[in-house]
């Protein structure tokens, strides 16, 4: 292969780059969202200087994405914590499992987005709204939600609100001698949100403490709530917001 | 956490970095390699630019048994090798990979570009045969048999051992943020601290079945050259830049 076709390779491998050039549209991609309130000591333990601390508030989601373009069907499970950046509300995305290679490594390389590979379901047992997550072979999170129970509300402008916030996360990729390579913060919006249903409703959330997969460092004090979202939405490329490497 | 600490990562995420610093020790790490000539123009076409493929156009399917790796786990892989020159200086080009953790399929493209994806090999012996097989997205892509211990390999460990100093390379991809190539390099690395527990060549087969997302098959098999099986502990450290694509012309 010529040198300005390895240039314009979207990843690697050559001969079957893992995932294709964003952006990255999303149909019927599904949230169960759960709010708890947490330890706020620990909070300021993982939130990177300089997002700041703005409660004591988080959440564990899991997502269902059974049409992403370029990445095909899979499952999610994140950890977000609400923050502020020169003001600005945003979700800094602490931890991320997913099972399916080309967003995990596209979700690393492109944005920083935290991921480690694990086992997410989500889906309808009966009457409960059921999120697990297995890691390394173990059962680590299970979130449950009533389902639909507010089936006629209209006004979706809190899930909107949601969804629509600046997402950041910590992106760290060494170079080829152990040093930092990148080390920013990045910035990601979505895009051409719609969303197609939104409901709210008691949740639980049991977490397991596992050293690679440590959701339960931030301890459930008292469950806020469950939101389940349907959407259609754009995965665009990023912004650096803050690069720990400038001088 | 603090901006200094940040720097001191070895890698995402914060709260549980994927993968330690490196370097990494692998104990008795097991490997069969079955060669075969290809199509030299099909080569020529998954080799970037500026290496040279081989001039008898062979490639080295691999399995490899990764029981206790530090920082990774236990693990197994699978893929394609290709033997190259680069200003003349002879080494070997990773063009695929496929591996059952994610630590290592993060750390190997994130540090040295390997080129890893996530699928399920296997590499066991099945009563007298050596058997790898790599199944991807729920699909059987490759399997490879060899006789099991036939022989001792004539050259010996330490001949063993002294092959495997041979420089490693691989292209490295990293975008921006924004999309645009943040890092494009072939980069290269040399195993160190090794000692070969036992070296064997059988007969071998290898069936590689035409997938999209890992696409093997793609350098077609026109004979099989042989089999290789040794079991090793070796150190991998990190790299350096061979060839940088944003910068040298």
């Amino acid at each position: 292969m010529k040198k300005q076709d390895v240039i314009a390779l979207a990843s690697m491998p050559l001969q079957s780059p893992t995932y294709p050039r964003g952006p990255y549209r999303f149909f019927d991609r599904q949230y169960l969202v759960i709010g708890y309130q947490t330890d706020p000591d620990v909070i300021r333990a993982h939130l990177p200087e300089p997002l700041e601390v703005i409660g004591d508030t988080v959440s564990v989601q899991w997502l269902d994405l059974p049409d992403g373009e370029g990445f095909g069907a899979y499952s999610a499970t994140a950890q977000i914590i609400p923050c502020s950046f020169k003001g600005e509300i945003c979700n800094f995305v602490s931890q991320m499992y997913v099972d399916n290679t080309p967003p995990l490594s596209g979700g690393r390389e492109i944005w920083g987005y935290p991921m480690k590979y694990g086992k997410a379901e989500l889906k309808v047992e009966a009457d409960t709204l059921t999120g697990t997550l297995h890691y390394a072979g173990q059962e680590i999170a299970v979130g449950t939600m009533v389902y639909k129970h507010d089936a006629f509300r209209k006004d979706c402008s809190k899930e909107h609100e949601l969804l629509s916030r600046t997402q950041i996360t910590l992106k760290l990729i060494p170079d080829i001698d152990g040093k930092p390579a990148i080390a920013q913060l990045v910035g990601i919006n979505f895009a051409d949100l719609v969303i197609k249903g939104a409901w709210s409703g008691a949740a639980r959330l049991e977490m397991m403490p596992s050293v690679n997969c440590p959701l339960a460092d931030l301890p459930v004090k008292k469950i806020i709530g469950g939101m389940q979202i349907v959407t259609d939405m754009t995965l665009p490329y990023g912004r650096v917001l803050h690069d720990y490497l400038a001088k | 956490m603090k901006a200094e600490d940040i720097l001191k990562l070895p890698s995402m995420p914060a709260v549980s970095p994927s993968y330690p610093m490196g370097p990494y020790r692998f104990i008795n790490r097991e490997f069969m390699i079955i060669t075969y000539e290809t199509d030299p123009e099909l080569l020529r076409q998954a080799v970037p630019e500026p290496l040279e493929p081989n001039t008898d156009s062979l490639v080295m399917y691999e399995w490899i048994r990764m029981p206790d790796s530090s920082g990774f786990g236990d693990y197994t892989e699978s893929g394609v090798v290709i033997p190259c020159t680069l200003n003349g200086e002879p080494l070997n080009y990773t063009a695929q990979m496929y591996l059952d953790d994610e630590p290592p399929i993060s750390a190997g493209r994130e540090i040295w570009g390997f080129p890893k994806k996530y699928a399920l090999p296997k590499f066991e012996v099945h009563s007298d045969t050596l058997t790898g097989t790599l199944h991807y997205a729920g699909q059987l892509v490759a399997l490879g048999t060899m006789a099991y211990k036939h022989r001792n390999s004539p050259d010996g460990l330490e001949a063993q051992a002294k092959s495997m100093t041979r420089t490693s390379c691989n292209l490295k991809i990293i975008p921006d943020v924004d999309g645009s190539p943040k890092i494009c390099q072939l980069v290269g690395y040399n195993l160190t601290e090794i000692t070969v527990k036992g070296c064997w060549l059988s007969p071998a087969r290898l069936e590689l079945i035409p997938h999209v997302n890992a696409p093997a098959a793609d350098l077609p098999i026109k004979r099989i050259i042989g089999g290789k099986h040794f079991l090793s502990d070796l150190t991998l450290p990190h790299g350096r830049v061979l060839f940088d694509y944003l910068k040298d012309k």
